[in-house]
């Protein structure tokens, strides 16, 4: 094999493909690179069907892995098209300082036609043992009930997707059957875009006085920037955000979406707004009690950073929470980062799939 | 007053933190920094509280209220503090917004520490913002000044009533005070007794930043949560173990303070103790302050004493001399502001260490510590058995050694592992190879600074990376008679040019015994 930069595609043998990565990684020591060492934490396998969202995976995956060192392994299957079965390595490298270098291996397997069912096992093959395995599922859900799912999901920890872009209550559902029916653990990137609003509510309720406030919660207002379509995945993350609270202070959530806590029932609205940025994301949340007072939280997109405050019978200092809107890299790092499946989102799943019902139109 | 009593019952906890990364946040108080205009303040106390409320791990209405004798204003000192955090911030640019609102909550009070009508001024303060931003009576001092000054603050605390205990039903009271804990056993014993006659032991929170390091913390992660290496932690495969402590830099400013110290009372005392006890500990019961203290203070307790009348016989102490570090003319330490051209004092020190007990019985622990070495480098290393019989004694090309954990605790942080392997090819010849598992690799991110840590854990009232009482104790008890010993000597240390690994006895200390200290 001749020399080549570690990062440059080298199309391979696809069954070879350990063969020709040992001897990636020969030829990087044949040219004296003794300040370069070799990282993986997790497999983490992108399944996509058009060459738009493999260089979507490419791009996260490959600045992911300066976070979270890993085998990538980007999946290209597409039934309709060609026969076809290729495969190419490379690695993604980057300084860590004093001029050395950590590098994480890529492969991309491209599958199309009849040979689309040959991926689950050459996936397979492929993962590292001992390391956790995270499948980030790009584009339509997988078919659960489908052989070709069910293979690649097996050896699967974690099942990766993103709820914005959901297009109905029923993909919140078949991610909590994941959950429920199979070893592995799903995990939502709309999910983590919530953490700062997790966070900064959480940090309201923090002081003593104001924890034992979250009985008397009388309405939950939560407000979805959304476009002018009628998507449904643009209100997911205010719906998330409204289950978990639901989830977490105690109220029930009927099949109907009608909420029950110890003060009776309470009003959970979620408003869809139009607006020309953040589309998808929440604006402002407000939480009302039961003597009137209200708790609200607000983005402020100029100043990167989310607002808090209390207002009414109780009075404390505006609490600011850093909110910078991550890009789909800095996502997959904060869900490779967990070491455990998030049991929170495992609660809210359900919780949300009821509470869809009240997503205003 | 507006002081707001503790429940008698801890609130439930907030169901709102589960699955966070942080699961537990202190309640707002007020922390008061005495010595506010000094470097410790504007180089790590101020970056360390920006960095923790960058990363929202700061609860709302936290308060930090700058106590010293120049006199600034409240904007003057926010100014000043910017700056800073702009230069030593972990969390670097500094975020305009955050500051901003970290800065409502910074405040400046004028005063002497010992006189009585700065601490009327800050009692005052302190109870406005009690009203104003819900701090609730609850206060940390941070006495971020020389230990002289210790007890006349504890004294002028306690009689401005400005100390309270949630087990007498007030809002809880808390004191960080910096090293050096006292100068001899003596003088420890004194501080403590002036500690605790203001606070209760547990009130106090005595900080050695190397607690706060995620790689000292790891080594109790290392050892405890892993079953591989526990049962090899003992005597029976453990042949020595060596701890380095080495700076690259000089006394720099600090020649009067060096010269009423030394490296023995700067670093071997608190630091390289710390990590010996931490290396050398039985499991503790739980993760928690007394049990993991207790476990810490045996070893100290099981530390061999030094021979009386040859206490200098397992030690070696040196002091720089002219020479170069990394290329740059270091001057002698004799040659050094504020230090005595005859000075005896040791900038090097080196030991022979026994821990007299079932795990360690006859396993010497080598510690050495000094400035002006090759580098800056915090360095554990583990030197276990020989393998038992050396079935390739006969094969040319096989030199086997014995396998070596090195734990890295500064800079770079990470663990290795050395062991020998074959090389490949048709004969049998081994070669020694590493694992390694370093923290910028693996997690990326860096990690918090150890004062981030360590104010954290204070606001939690979580004292494990604190140190106890009777460690301080044990630890002057062991070593007070090799420094009276070496304070008898009228022989100056054994000299040793900057910028080499110490004198030539430290290196004989260790070769008599046919070991060597390994290159960190």
């Amino acid at each position: 094999m001749s020399l080549q930069p570690l990062e440059a595609d080298v199309r391979v043998d696809v069954t070879a493909i350990e063969k020709h990565l040992a001897e990636l990684w020969r030829s990087s020591k044949e040219v004296g690179d003794e300040v370069l060492t070799r990282a993986a934490l997790w497999n983490v396998v992108a399944h996509t069907c058009t060459s738009e969202s493999h260089a979507q995976a490419d791009e996260a995956l490959g600045k992911a892995s300066e976070a979270v060192p890993q085998r990538t392994i980007i999946v290209r299957a597409n039934r309709a098209a060609p026969p076809e079965m290729s495969a190419w390595i490379s690695a993604n490298c980057h300084l860590v300082g004093g001029g050395k270098q950590v590098c994480s291996e890529e492969i991309s397997i491209v599958a199309g036609g009849d040979r689309v069912h040959r991926v689950p096992p050459i996936v397979n093959a492929l993962l590292i043992p001992d390391m956790p395995v995270a499948m980030w599922w790009l584009g339509d859900l997988p078919n659960e009930h489908e052989d070709y799912v069910l293979s690649l999901l097996e050896p699967a920890d974690r099942l990766i997707v993103d709820s914005a872009h959901f297009d109905s209550p029923d993909d919140l559902m078949l991610i909590d059957r994941v959950a429920s029916k199979t070893t592995t653990t799903p995990a939502d990137l709309n999910w983590e875009r919530l953490e700062e609003w997790r966070r900064a509510t959480a940090m309201m309720f923090d002081p003593p006085h104001m924890r034992s406030r979250l009985e008397s919660i009388r309405r939950v207002r939560v407000v979805a920037a959304t476009s002018d379509r009628d998507y449904f995945g643009e209100s997911v993350e205010a719906l998330l955000y409204a289950s978990w609270l639901s989830a977490q202070v105690g109220h029930h959530v009927d099949t109907e979406g009608k909420v029950e806590g110890s003060v009776g029932s309470i009003d959970y609205v979620i408003e869809r707004r139009m607006q020309q940025n953040g589309v998808g994301g929440i604006t402002f949340a407000e939480i009302s009690f039961e003597d009137a007072s209200c708790a609200s939280i607000s983005r402020d997109r100029d100043r990167g950073v989310l607002l808090a405050n209390v207002d009414g019978n109780l009075s404390m200092p505006e609490s600011v929470t850093r909110a910078v809107p991550c890009g789909i890299d800095a996502l997959i790092v904060r869900q490779l980062k967990r070491t455990k499946g998030d049991q929170v989102l495992l609660k809210v799943l359900p919780v949300a799939a009821r509470l869809a019902k009240r997503v205003a139109r | 007053m507006s002081s707001v009593a503790a429940p008698a019952q801890a609130p439930a906890a907030n169901p709102l933190r589960e699955g966070l990364e942080q699961e537990r946040v202190p309640d707002a108080s007020c922390l008061v920094i005495f010595g506010a205009s000094g470097d410790l303040t504007g180089r790590k106390l101020l970056p360390a509280l920006y960095s923790l409320a960058h990363d929202g791990l700061l609860p709302a209405g936290q308060t930090i209220i700058g106590f010293a004798r120049p006199d600034y204003s409240d904007d003057a000192f926010r100014m000043a503090m910017r700056e800073a955090c702009d230069k030593y911030a972990r969390t670097r640019p500094v975020d305009d917004a955050i500051w901003q609102n970290f800065a409502k909550g910074l405040f400046y009070v004028q005063g002497d520490f010992s006189q009585p009508d700065g601490y009327s001024r800050l009692n005052q303060k302190l109870q406005e913002c009690d009203r104003t931003r819900g701090t609730g009576g609850r206060r940390i001092y941070y006495l971020a000044v020389p230990p002289q000054f210790f007890p006349v603050i504890s004294e002028l605390l306690g009689a401005e009533k400005m100390v309270t205990d949630p087990e007498r039903g007030g809002p809880f009271t808390r004191v960080i005070i910096e090293k050096p804990f006292g100068h001899d056993l003596e003088s420890a014993k004194e501080l403590n007794r002036v500690a605790v006659s203001t606070f209760r032991e547990r009130q106090v929170f005595r900080i050695d930043h190397y607690l706060g390091k995620e790689t000292v913390q790891n080594l109790l992660v290392l050892r405890f949560a892993n079953g591989i290496f526990e049962p090899f932690w003992n005597r029976q495969y453990i042949d020595h173990v060596q701890f380095t402590v080495a700076e690259s830099i000089g006394v720099e400013k600090r020649g009067s303070y060096f010269e009423g110290a030394g490296i023995t009372r700067d670093i071997v005392q608190n630091h390289l103790l710390q990590l010996v006890s931490l290396t050398a500990m039985e499991p503790p019961v739980a993760f928690e302050a007394d049990p993991v203290r207790d476990e810490k203070v045996k070893v100290l307790r099981a530390l061999r004493e030094f021979p009386k009348g040859r206490e200098g016989e397992n030690v070696a102490r040196g002091q720089y001399t002219d020479g170069s570090v990394l290329g740059e003319k270091a001057v002698a330490y004799r040659k050094e502001a504020n230090v005595s051209p005859e000075s005896k004092v040791e900038t090097f020190a080196a030991m022979k260490v026994f821990v007299d007990n079932w795990r360690w019985a006859d396993v010497p622990f080598y510690i050495r510590a000094g400035k002006r070495l090759p580098k800056r480098v915090t360095d554990i290393s583990i030197h276990f058995r020989p393998a038992p019989y050396p079935m390739w004694r006969k094969l040319r090309g096989v030199d086997t050694r014995p396998n070596v954990l090195a734990i890295r605790i500064q800079p770079d942080e990470g663990i290795s592992l050395k062991f020998d392997s074959k090389v490949p090819g048709p004969s049998v010849r081994t070669a020694p190879v590493t694992m390694e598992f370093r923290y910028a690799t693996s997690f990326g991110a860096e990690p918090p600074e150890a004062y981030e840590r360590l104010l954290l854990e204070t606001m939690l009232g979580d004292s494990t990376l604190f140190a106890r009482r009777d460690e301080v104790e044990t630890a002057w008890a062991w070593l007070d008679p090799l420094l009276n010993a070496w304070a008898a000597d009228p022989r100056p240390p054994d000299f040793y040019p900057a910028g080499t690994w110490g004198p030539e006895s430290a290196d004989l200390l260790i070769e008599r015994d046919g070991r060597k200290w390994r290159r960190p």
